[in-house]
């Protein structure tokens, strides 16, 4: 299923005017001319007529064939002949070095535009990078040309010998696949057919020399498209700390794509309903518009820089640019071009690529195209050894922008002390692995000498304070959450020791009462301003309980153990209580004893415990799920006690995995005073494959209308559909809050708000009871009131106010 | 040296009004016979080609041939603060990234000057050919105008056959269809109230209302629309301006026989 379209190709031919002459401006000020319409005689009399080509590109894009064959020899004509031309030497001018080339779009721009820019929408400044890079194979207006015949031979033969993709990496030769000039930008087509194999593949060594033999390609001819390239596969825009965001929802793609392929939005959605996924919604739009000339082939380039210009776009009308954006890259791609640009726009690649394996795969290709050094002579696999390297590498440095051009400059080898942990640039927190119980815990650790800290219910932050005094706080997905607590930088900059010049803590950042000396909430945390907090406005004040030290001085501690971490931890800082504490630990191997400190933790309102290795195996591992850290909480001891039975009155339509099937239901309990059901949660988890699909096989017979008139439930839920109240579902959640969305008990604990289930999960169908015997809203506030109740004892014995 | 005088300035805001909704960004050329514009839209669905000649002008000097890159919404936003009845001059300096806009009200009494940045915009020139159309629509710009705007009501597209009997505007949608057929109509007071259809061959096109619509915000621009029609090429929309020049846009046509879309799938 092609989405091709028509094209009316219009022959370029002189203007009513005389030629025209460019004026480009750069940033000297002194000026050069680029001819746009050079020669364009001689190519153009081997052409048919324009007229010709207008009316069978019409007739032919009906047929779905490729009509005109002459585009094809004027484009090599041009790529030929070109770097004689008088006209490339602005391409070799204003060339601009490699690493800015690749790197940020600023940096570009800075190459090209000077000074005019600023301000200025960047919209469609950004595509002359693309022909200046492009060894002159672009010039001027008539030169990129590329129409559908050419298009199409390149499919094909693309598409032909991405085979070779496959073929063991010793035995691939780049040469075989690329059909593109070396230092011509990669065509975007190579990477979506290769993303194509992929979705194929289910085995990772496959797939990671699949990935390896495509970044091989790219390194061996357009090594400068390799940062693009990479941030595509890993479908990324930028390093997470930037918080760079694409920003698009499915509405506006869905608006591109009605207006890209002449369809209404009402085809679009109903197909989206029946697929599940705007990109196979993409990929089956025919075109039932032509056009006046189908634009040029995508590059990888150009389609990143467009990623990031959507990205940018902001204030006013933004929502619009973005969709013209996503349009203009709609109408250009060809093939099944459709289906990964909009997925890759939706940051849901569901190929089955997952970025470890990108990296291992980033690793092997440096091998094969190394030249800047060797590997260590005592090196067994040095496949592997490199996998690691760049593995490691970007844990501690998750920037492609650096990592990428560092390896293609200095070789994998090198990359370790290229590349290092700087202040500034959060690395992935560690993360611990669930356990269900303190010999669990006592099993794993077994003859380790280990430690067990409070896990504190609240915001995980790491703190970089950085030479210059300046600090930023990114948040556990390395956002920047610097803005979100200013009161936190005011505070580390007190509580460090004088002596201390900079430094990484990993810490957690809790709702605090001062005045009680108490632990707070998550939910109340949550309730705190996001963006350009000011510290007068703060309400809720945080405490920092810090953990963790990874950076002191100048000094990585990643690779040194914990009990060696801690020392310099409780060593650089200053305790300050209700600002500051470290985390509360105690080294025992006793289970009593943990038992003991579990309970007493969450009695402190704690979540619970993790447990780490203190000597061996104790190294800091940046965003791994370690064995090393193990965490032991509250909920997954015994959840809120009681499980809860609840009725599904109504439901969301499934989507990716789940297409075909209820994606998410909505629950409710029964009201007896007032004979009516109120909401109490959304659930998706819990459910087997089979049993979702038996699940929704039953529902679906119960589906109503409207919802009824006894069902209460927030406006904010809008289901997907409503079901008469038939079953009854036991499900077990870790905690009961009050929430403005849901119903249930409302009036009871709150005016106005009801109670949810927090990580509600189902347990099982009741057959036995009906949906007038599930748990009644009076039950669910007494549970909800119980657990305040613990809460409140434990933290306040004294009573409040 | 560039040095562009135009008396009646409301012609240069009417302009940009009619183009700055289909075309975000472009090149406008400058050479010693006139000043113009050829810009696609994002879907390359539409193009607009614009012309005002040099005679059309007060004074116009180019020295050299120059292509000014602008974004069309900011260029717009200067021309909004000329009055209706100043004096635009259009100015720019050899080798400089900005152009600037000189707007002098009629006494003399008040002159601004807007500088804007210009922009690098990778243009694409086609070359139209200029081709012999199966039937050319003459009719008031308003009427089409309404035209359109009645039948977006109703449907997304637009079906135009000429044929013997006058021109046939007809749309489906949800609520229902519309047909609207203009006559032959020379028998008038005015001559640009007339409806004049020149017809070698029927002919049948269907288009997008959408873009259709944005092509009659060029209506102020002219008392009478053209539109040449022929199967299989795009349509052109042409609003001539006095003494000038004119715009016109172009519009590739649906694909009629693709339509299984609409269906329901089985």
């Amino acid at each position: 299923m092609l989405s091709l379209r028509s094209c009316f190709y219009l022959r370029p031919i002189t203007l009513p005017h005389p030629q025209f002459k460019k004026l480009i401006f750069s940033n000297n000020s002194s000026f050069s001319f680029k001819p746009i319409s050079h020669n364009f005689v001689s190519p153009m009399s081997s052409r048919p007529s324009a007229f010709d080509a207008l009316m069978s590109g019409a007739r032919a894009a009906a047929k779905k064939k490729p009509a005109n064959s002459s585009p094809k020899k004027r484009k090599a004509l041009d790529s030929l002949d070109s770097p004689l031309k008088p006209s490339s030497f602005l391409a070799l001018e204003s060339t601009p070095p490699v690493e800015s080339q690749c790197g940020s779009s600023v940096s570009n721009l800075d190459d090209h535009g000077g000074t005019h820019l600023d301000g200025v929408d960047l919209g469609e400044t950004k595509l002359r990078q693309d022909n200046d890079g492009g060894v002159g194979a672009k010039i001027g207006p008539f030169g990129n040309k590329t129409c559908a015949s050419s298009v199409q031979e390149r499919t094909a033969k693309l598409k032909s010998s991405t085979a070779e993709l496959k073929k063991k990496a010793k035995d691939f030769n780049s040469k075989n696949v690329a059909c593109w000039k070396e230092g011509e930008r990669v065509p975007f087509l190579f990477l979506c057919l290769g993303f194509d194999m992929i979705s194929e593949e289910s085995s990772r060594i496959t797939i990671t020399d699949i990935v390896c033999n495509m970044l091989r390609t790219v390194m061996d001819t357009t090594p400068d498209d390799l940062v693009a390239t990479v941030y595509l596969l890993a479908n990324k825009i930028a390093p997470a700390h930037e918080g760079l965001e694409l920003g698009i929802g499915d509405a506006s793609i869905i608006k591109a794509l009605s207006e890209a392929f002449g369809r209404t939005e009402a085809q679009v959605k109903k197909q989206y309903k029946e697929l599940g996924d705007l990109g196979l919604v993409a990929k089956a739009s025919r075109s039932s518009q032509s056009m006046m000339r189908k634009p040029d082939a995508l590059t990888v380039t150009k389609v990143f820089d467009t990623f990031r210009l959507i990205a940018k776009e902001s204030g006013k009308d933004s929502q619009e640019k973005k969709k013209n954006h996503i349009k203009s890259l709609l109408v250009a791609a060809t093939d099944c071009e459709p289906l990964y640009l909009i997925r890759l726009l939706q940051t849901k690649l569901r190929i089955g690529l997952a970025e470890q394996t990108l990296l291992a795969a980033l690793g092997q290709a440096a091998v094969y195209s190394e030249k800047h050094s060797t590997p260590p002579p005592n090196i067994q696999s040095p496949l592997e050894e490199a996998s690691k390297i760049v593995k490691q590498v970007y844990s501690i440095l998750p920037v492609y922008d650096k990592l990428v051009p560092a390896l293609l400059s200095g070789g994998v080898w090198n990359l370790s002390k290229t590349c290092n942990f700087t202040p500034g640039i959060p690395i992935g927190p560690m993360l611990a692995k669930p356990t269900k119980g303190v010999s669990e815990i006592l099993n794993k650790f077994q003859g380790l000498e280990f430690t067990c800290e409070y896990k504190y219910d609240g915001e995980r932050a790491q703190i970089h304070y950085m030479e210059d005094g300046s600090v930023e706080i990114y948040s556990r997905n390395a956002e920047r959450n610097t803005g979100k607590f200013p009161d936190v930088v005011l505070t580390v900059s007190r509580i460090k020791k004088p002596s201390v010049r900079s430094f990484i803590l990993d810490c957690e950042l809790v709702a605090y009462d001062r005045g009680k000396q108490k632990i707070l909430p998550f939910q109340i945390l949550s309730t705190r301003a996001r963006k350009n907090v000011a510290v007068s406005d703060i309400k809720v004040e945080v405490c920092v309980f810090a953990f963790d030290l990874l950076y002191l001085d100048g000094q990585p501690l990643i690779q040194r153990e914990l009990n060696v971490r801690r020392e310099l931890l409780y060593n650089s800082f200053i305790e300050e209580s209700g600002y500051f504490q470290f985390a509360t630990a105690i080294i025992t191997n006793d289970l009593e004893e943990i038992q003991k400190f579990l309970d007493a933790s969450v009695d402190q309102s704690c979540e619970g415990l993790i447990i780490k290795t203190l000597n061996r195996d104790a190294t800091y591992e940046p965003s791994k799920r370690s064995h090393n850290w193990l965490k032991l909480k509250k909920d997954y001891i015994d959840s809120i006690g009681d499980s809860l039975d609840l009725v599904p009155i109504a439901a969301f339509h499934g989507r990716g995995k789940r297409t075909g099937v209820y994606g998410a239901f909505l629950l409710a309990c029964y009201d007896n005073d007032n004979e009516e059901f109120q909401s109490i949660c959304k659930i998706g988890t819990g459910f087997s494959e089979a049993m979702l699909e038996e699940r929704s096989a039953s529902l679906r017979s119960k589906v109503i209308p409207e919802p009824k008139s006894y069902y209460r439930y927030g406006d904010t839920i809008n289901p997907d559909v409503w079901f008469e109240p038939t079953e009854v579902w036991e499900v077990k959640a870790a905690d009961l809050t009050i929430s403005p969305v849901h119903r249930a008990g409302v009036g009871i604990v709150d005016s106005d708000k009801g109670i949810s289930l927090r990580f509600p999960r189902l347990v099982r169908v009741r057959e036995d009871k009906n949906p007038e015997e599930a748990s009644s809203s009076e039950q669910v506030a007494d549970m909800y009131n119980a657990q305040k109740h613990n809460h409140q004892n434990n933290q306040d014995d004294n009573g409040d106010d | 040296m560039l040095e562009l005088r135009l008396v009646q300035g409301s012609l240069l805001k009417k302009v940009l009004e009619s183009i700055k909704d289909l075309v975000n960004d472009a090149n406008f050329d400058c050479s010693a016979t006139g000043f113009s514009l050829q810009a696609m839209d994002s879907s390359h669905v539409a193009l607009v080609a614009l012309l005002l000649r040099a005679e059309g002008f007060e004074h116009y000097r180019c020295d050299r041939n120059i292509s000014m890159g602008m974004n069309l919404n900011n260029m717009s936003k200067m021309l909004k603060c000329a009055g209706n009845d100043d004096i635009i001059t259009i100015k720019a300096d050899d080798g400089s990234d900005t152009v600037t806009f000189m707007f002098e009200s009629p006494t003399q009494d008040k002159i601004s000057d807007f500088e804007m940045k210009l922009m690098d915009i990778d243009s694409e020139h086609l070359g139209i050919p200029d081709a012999e159309y199966h039937a050319i629509v003459r009719m008031p710009s308003v009427e089409f105008a309404r035209i359109c705007k009645d039948l977006s009501s109703i449907g997304d597209t637009v079906v135009i056959s000429v044929t013997k009997e006058g021109v046939k505007f007809s749309t489906r949608g949800d609520i229902g269809s519309a047909n609207i057929v203009c006559r032959q109509n020379t028998t008038v007071d005015k001559p640009e109230e007339a409806t004049v259809i020149e017809m070698n061959e029927p002919v049948s096109l269907t288009f997008a209302l959408r873009y259709m619509n944005s092509f009659t915000k060029a209506t102020p621009l002219s008392n009478t629309v053209t539109i040449s029609l022929s199967s299989d090429l795009p349509v052109v929309v042409e609003y001539k301006i006095a003494e000038m020049g004119y715009v016109r846009f172009y519009l590739a046509p649906k694909i009629e026989e693709d339509e299984d879309d609409t269906k329901p799938q089985a």
